[in-house]
């Protein structure tokens, strides 16, 4: 039997590396995606995947294409300021594919839409409109029970 | 010997100072002229502010994104909260977005956020409603800070700075360690108990990159909330540093927010 080369564990333990090393390689090729980003450290097509995301809420823009006598009454009205949906709900809780799903309307038998900004609330800013039944002559005499908007144009709501 | 040689060197100092010509009148006339420049420019000069440091060069992303928080026009209605909850399809109970009330008398600070105000706030209780010193309501988001703690930490690189100021999560990537919801000092981040992956506030990047606002500055009827880019010097987000107001939550993290509060009471943490 030939006596085995006093270098061979030597030998054997480089192959091992290197096929080691041969196999990191190819699972790093494949595992790594191509837009990996070197730089900042990412996956450049997380980008794309965060921005894929749908919509629901479209701004007043969206209302408009549907609704411009709405707006151009609106946008001369007290509440001008808001957003359709901060009352009404999100568009794509509305219209779907251009077609319409579902109605927007905002929550009339209930005062909670309208005291949910304007009930007086030590932590608004002073120069806020708020509601307190006690400081308003007018309101003393109504009902718990009275809506807003029985008196009040939600869209317009002059006192 | 030594001192000798001391001695020496000592003198071959003075030596070559000497050769200077007129230093002292040079130095004076030197330091005049600086003073007269620096004080022109101060004066007369463009202004620098801190928006300078967010900028990007030339060659860099055309945007650089920045949120204002205005707490004086804040009423806490909870619009941005529900609005956000719709957008972004978060999970009950949990909030990328939410509002908190504080309130500062002689007795201490007191911090409530019910349901993180998704129904606004009930009516203080009366307990403390007396001697009332300081009372507001604080929105709270992710920060997108410029030095994120949450990035440093993340084992798999999921979770990301994105050009344009954007700190966001690779949902294919992230495994939900929870390692970032630590490491976060403003508790922005929570593991979303459907997905079982790190969740928290994008900026709505969808909706940028679409051209449009985020869902809560859409909503928000006082304008308390602004999006806009630091680049443009005309943008909402860019006059707020020409007033130099402006705060940030916990400055001595060292993580760098671009969420920017203005008006926050000492007591806000």
């Amino acid at each position: 039997m030939k006596e085995p080369s006093p270098k061979a564990h030597f030998v054997r333990l480089a192959g091992v590396l290197g096929v080691a090393f041969v196999v990191f390689l190819t699972l790093k090729a494949i595992l790594v995606p191509s837009s990996w980003d070197y730089d900042n450290w990412y996956r450049g097509d997380a980008l794309e995947l965060n921005a894929s995301y749908e919509l629901a809420y479209g701004g007043n823009d969206s209302c408009v294409a549907c609704h411009q006598d709405t707006m151009d009454e609106f946008s001369q009205a007290k509440h001008q300021q808001l957003s359709c949906e901060s009352c009404h709900g999100a568009l794509a809780d509305h219209v779907k594919d251009g077609v319409k799903i579902a109605d927007a309307h905002m929550d009339d038998e209930s005062r909670w839409q309208c005291l949910n900004c304007h009930e007086a609330r030590v932590n608004k800013p002073k120069d806020f409109p708020q509601f307190d039944k006690i400081t308003i002559n007018e309101h003393k005499e109504l009902d718990d029970e009275m809506l807003c908007i029985a008196c009040h144009s939600p869209h317009d709501p002059t006192p | 010997m030594p001192e000798i040689e001391t001695h020496d060197t000592k003198n071959l100092i003075i030596k070559e100072r000497s050769t200077e010509p007129d230093s002292r009148r040079e130095f004076l006339q030197h330091l005049l002229a600086g003073t007269a420049t620096a004080t022109v420019l101060m004066v007369f000069g463009p202004g620098v502010n801190a928006r300078s440091k967010y900028t990007n060069p030339a060659d860099g992303p055309e945007h650089q994104y920045a949120y204002v928080i205005d707490i004086n026009k804040c009423i806490g209605c909870g619009n941005c909260v529900r609005a956000c909850k719709r957008e972004n399809s978060v999970p009950e109970d949990y909030f990328r977005t939410w509002v908190e009330r504080y309130v500062v008398n002689a007795d201490g600070v007191y911090v409530d956020s019910p349901k993180g105000a998704l129904e606004g706030f009930e009516k203080l209780n009366k307990r403390f409603r007396e001697n009332i010193k300081i009372s507001r309501t604080v929105p709270k988001m992710c920060n997108h800070c410029h030095n994120p703690p949450c990035i440093q930490v993340c084992p798999v690189g999921a979770t990301f700075k994105a050009p344009e100021g954007f700190v966001l999560v690779d949902e294919d990537y992230c495994m939900g360690c929870g390692y970032c919801v630590q490491a976060c000092p403003y508790a922005a981040r929570f593991i979303n108990p459907v997905e079982h992956k790190s969740d928290k506030c994008t900026w709505c990047y969808h909706r940028v990159q679409k051209g449009l606002l985020p869902a809560c500055v859409t909503v928000c009827p006082q304008k308390a909330r602004l999006f806009g880019d630091l680049n443009d010097a005309e943008s909402e987000v860019s006059k707020i540093f020409e007033a130099d107001q402006w705060m940030v939550l916990k400055p001595e993290m060292h993580t760098d927010p671009t969420c920017f509060y203005i008006g926050m009471p000492r007591e806000v943490v």
